[in-house]
C-alpha cells in the first residue's frame, strides 16, 4: 500500500488530503508543523511526502533542505503565485508541485505520475479477467493478448487506477492526452467506447450523465 | 553656448571696448589740445605777417611821398613781404578778385587753398582769422587766412605752417595702443577664463550631483561651500535630496505594506478555498459516500465557508473605511458600552465570561457604528483569551483631560514579540486556534484603523498568562 507524508499545517486541508488519498486506496499520515514533518520522513517509510511551504516552526524549503538525504519525491503545495517560488521549490530537488486551490483528481494524478516516476506503482493490474502490464505495455482479457491503440491503453490504465471515481471528459483529456492537447470530448467518447468493446466492459466502465466516466470496482459489483 | 563662455566672452568685450574707447578719447583729446596750441602760435605768426605787410605799406608811401599806392605798388611791396619773410613761412596775398599777386613756398598747398574755396571763406571784415588743415604728400600743413583792405583795396593774405609732427606723433601713439590693447586683452582674457572658471565651478558640482539624484541615489549629500548663491543653493538641493529620500522610502515602505498585505490575503483566501474546492470534488465524483463522511467533510466545507465570510466582512470593513466619509456626531460613550455588551451576550454566555463595565457619563464625538465595532472587537479578543468563568473588565474614565477607557482580561497575554507584530494585518498569534475561533488576523488593524480615524490612540500591556490591557486613548478635542 502505498504511504504519503503530509505535512500542512491547515488541519481540514490534511484532512481534505488524506480523504482523497483515500479514494485510490492510499494512506496519508499527517504532520502539522515543519519540524515535526521533517523528523517523520527522517524515519522512512513514506512512497511520497506532499509538503506545504507556509509551515510554523520550519518553512516547506528549509524541511525540504533537512530531508534531503532521505531520497523521498517530494510535491510541494503552494499558495503562492510567484515563478520564483516554484523555481525555489523545484531546484531544491521537489518532483513536482501543486498551487493551492487544488482539485482532488488533479492532486491524485500528479501523485500518479511522481508515483510512477520512482517506480512506486504497481507493474501489473487486475481487474477480473483482465491483467495490465504497466511496463510492458501489455494486457490480456482471460489469458488472450488484446490489441489496443496506445491512447485506448492510457484510458484504460487512468481508470483502472482510478476506480469508483467519476472522471471526466476534461480530466482524461488533459491526463491521458495532456494538457496542451486542444481536441474535443468526442475524441475520448470514441477511445471510452473502443476500450469497452474490446475489454467487455460494457456493465463497469459507465457513464454519468453530465460528469463523465466511472468504472465500477470488482469487489463493488 | 554655455555659461561660462557666454560670461566669458561678453565681459572680455566689454572690457576690451571700455580700454579702446578710453584710450582713443585721450588720444584724440590730446591731439586736438596739440592743434590748438599750433593754431594759436599759427595766428600769431600770421598777425606778426600781416602787420609787417601793413607796415610796408605805410613805408612805401612814406618813401615814395605818394598819397595813394596803385594796385601794381601793392603787388610789388607783397611780393617784397612774401619774399622777405623766408624760407620759415609759407604766404601767400591774393587781391580782391581772388588772383593770386604774391607768393612764397606753398607748394602743393597753395592748388588744395584754391580749389577748396578757402580764400572765398575768409572774413572780409579783417576781424577773424579762418584756419584749416590741409595734407598734401604725407605732410600736413595749417593755413590761417584773414583779409587786409589798405589803399581802398581789400586783399585776402594766406600763411601756412607744417604741423605734420603732430600728426605723425599722432600715429605713433595710436599704434602703441594698439600694440598695448591686443596684448593686455590676451592677458585679461587668460585672467578672466581662470576666474570664470573657479567661480562656476560648484555649479558643475552639483550638476554631477543632481545627475546622481535623478540616477536613484538619494542617499549622497553635496558639501556646502563656495559663494553665497551655491551655498544656498546646495543647502536647498540637500534639503529636496533629504525630502526624496524620506519620501522614497515612505513609498517604498507602503508598497512592501501592500505586496505583503496581498501575499497574506492571498495566502488567507486559498487556504480555506482548498478545504472546500477538495471536499466538493470528492463529494462529487467518489461513488459511496458514508454518512459520517458527508457529515465530516460538508462540516469542514460550512466552517471554512464561514471563515472566509468573516473574512471578506472585514476587509470590506477596511476598504469601505478608506473610502467612505465618517458620519461624526456626539454619542454618549456609556450608551455605546451598553450596545456593544449586548450584541456581546452571545459570546459571553458561549465562552462563559463575565463582562463589567464601568463607565463615567462622557460624550464624546465619533462615528458610532465604527466607535461600537472598535469597542466589540477589543472585548472580542479579551473574551476569547480569557479562560472559562473569568471575567473582562472595561472602564472608561476621564484621566488629565483625555477619554481612556481601558479593557482588561485575565488570560493567557502576550510575549513582547507578538504584542509588536498584534496590529499587522493577517497575524495571529496562535494560527489554529484564531482560525477554530473563526479569526481572520484581521480584528486589531481594523480597530487602528477606526482609532486614527477618530485621531485616537490603542495601546496594549501584556504579559503572558497574566493577562492584557488594552488602552483606548480618545484625544480631548473629541471629547465633548
Amino acid at each position: 500500500m502505498i504511504n504519503i507524508l503530509i505535512i500542512e499545517d491547515d488541519e481540514n486541508i490534511a484532512k481534505m488530503i488524506t480523504a482523497a488519498l483515500s479514494m485510490v486506496d492510499y494512506k496519508g499520515t499527517c504532520r502539522y508543523d515543519g519540524r515535526s514533518g521533517a523528523e517523520e520522513a527522517m524515519k522512512g517509510g513514506y512512497d511520497l511526502i506532499l509538503l506545504d511551504i507556509m509551515l510554523p516552526e520550519m518553512n516547506g524549503f528549509e524541511v525540504m533542505e533537512a530531508i534531503k538525504g532521505c531520497g523521498t519525491p517530494v510535491i510541494f503545495l503552494t499558495a503562492m503565485q510567484e515563478v520564483s517560488d516554484k523555481v525555489k521549490g523545484l531546484r531544491l530537488g521537489a518532483e513536482d508541485y501543486i498551487v493551492k486551490p487544488f482539485e482532488a483528481l488533479e492532486l491524485l494524478a500528479r501523485i500518479d505520475v511522481v508515483l510512477r516516476r520512482s517506480n512506486k506503482t504497481q507493474d501489473t493490474i487486475t481487474y477480473g479477467d483482465i491483467t495490465v502490464n504497466i511496463d510492458r505495455h501489455e494486457i490480456t482479457l482471460k489469458g488472450q493478448h488484446v490489441q489496443l491503440t496506445p491512447k485506448e491503453f492510457d484510458v484504460i490504465v487512468y481508470f483502472l487506477q482510478h476506480q469508483n471515481i467519476a472522471v471526466s471528459r476534461e480530466q482524461l483529456l488533459s491526463s491521458v492526452w495532456g494538457f496542451e492537447f486542444g481536441g474535443e470530448s468526442r475524441t475520448v467518447d470514441i477511445h471510452v467506447q473502443q476500450v469497452r468493446r474490446k475489454l467487455g466492459l460494457k456493465d463497469c466502465l459507465i457513464t454519468i450523465p453530465k460528469l463523465g466516466y466511472r468504472l465500477e470496482s470488482r469487489d463493488s459489483l | 553656448m554655455k555659461l561660462w563662455q557666454k560670461i566669458f566672452l561678453s565681459s572680455l568685450f566689454l572690457i576690451i571696448a571700455a580700454v579702446n574707447i578710453i584710450s582713443v578719447t585721450i588720444l584724440n583729446n590730446s591731439h586736438r589740445l596739440l592743434l590748438e596750441r599750433e593754431q594759436t602760435h599759427a595766428i600769431s605768426e600770421h598777425e606778426f605777417f600781416e602787420a609787417s605787410f601793413s607796415n610796408a605799406v605805410v613805408y612805401a608811401k612814406l618813401a615814395d611821398e605818394k598819397i595813394a599806392l596803385t594796385p601794381n605798388d601793392i603787388r610789388r611791396i607783397a611780393s617784397d613781404v612774401v619774399e622777405g619773410s623766408g624760407r620759415t613761412r609759407d604766404s601767400a596775398v591774393f587781391d580782391s578778385e581772388g588772383t593770386l599777386i604774391a607768393v612764397n613756398g606753398m607748394d602743393d598747398v597753395l592748388s588744395r587753398i584754391t580749389q577748396s574755396g578757402f580764400i572765398e571763406k575768409i572774413d572780409s571784415s579783417g576781424d577773424n582769422y579762418s584756419a584749416s588743415v590741409y595734407e598734401t604728400g604725407g605732410a600736413h600743413k595749417l593755413a590761417v587766412g584773414s583779409a587786409i583792405t589798405t589803399e581802398g583795396m581789400s586783399y585776402r593774405v594766406v600763411t601756412a605752417v607744417d604741423i605734420s609732427e603732430i600728426y605723425a606723433m599722432k600715429k605713433k601713439q595710436t599704434d602703441f595702443v594698439r600694440k598695448v590693447s591686443v596684448i593686455s586683452a590676451g592677458a585679461i582674457s587668460l585672467v578672466l577664463l581662470v576666474t570664470v572658471l573657479l567661480m562656476l565651478n560648484p555649479l558643475s558640482r552639483l550638476n554631477v550631483y543632481t545627475k546622481a539624484i535623478a540616477g536613484g541615489n538619494y542617499r549622497i549629500r553635496i558639501r556646502e561651500r563656495g559663494s553665497l548663491e551655491f551655498r544656498e543653493l546646495a543647502q536647498n538641493m540637500n534639503i529636496m535630496a533629504e525630502a526624496v529620500q524620506t519620501n522614497a522610502a515612505r513609498l517604498e515602505k507602503i508598497a512592501e505594506d501592500r505586496q505583503t498585505f496581498i501575499a497574506n490575503l492571498s495566502h488567507e483566501m486559498k487556504t480555506p478555498l482548498t478545504s472546500i474546492l477538495g471536499f466538493a470534488d470528492i463529494l462529487r465524483i467518489k461513488r459511496q459516500v458514508s454518512d459520517s463522511e458527508r457529515a465530516e467533510y460538508a462540516g469542514v466545507i460550512v466552517e471554512e465557508t464561514k471563515r472566509l465570510r468573516s473574512l471578506s466582512g472585514k476587509l470590506m470593513g477596511i476598504v469601505a473605511m478608506n473610502g467612505t466619509e465618517m458620519e461624526k456626531k456626539p454619542v454618549s460613550l456609556q450608551a455605546m458600552i451598553n450596545e456593544t455588551k449586548t450584541a456581546l451576550v452571545p459570546l459571553l454566555a458561549k465562552n462563559d465570561v463575565q463582562l463589567e463595565c464601568l463607565s463615567q457619563d462622557i460624550t464624546i464625538s465619533a462615528d458610532e457604528e465604527l466607535f461600537k465595532s472598535l469597542l466589540y472587537n477589543i472585548i472580542e479578543n479579551a473574551v476569547k483569551a480569557s479562560p472559562k468563568g473569568e471575567s473582562v473588565v472595561l472602564n472608561a474614565a476621564m484621566y488629565q483631560g483625555d477619554a481612556v477607557i481601558t479593557i482588561t482580561d485575565h488570560g493567557i497575554g502576550m510575549t513582547p514579540e507578538v504584542m509588536k507584530k498584534a496590529f499587522e494585518p493577517f497575524f495571529m498569534a496562535d494560527k489554529s486556534r484564531s482560525r477554530k475561533a473563526g479569526g481572520a488576523g484581521l480584528g486589531l488593524a481594523l480597530c487602528q484603523k477606526i482609532a486614527s480615524l477618530h485621531s485616537a490612540k490603542i495601546e496594549i500591556d501584556s504579559h503572558p498568562n497574566e493577562g492584557t490591557t488594552v488602552f483606548i486613548t480618545i484625544p480631548r478635542e473629541e471629547c465633548l
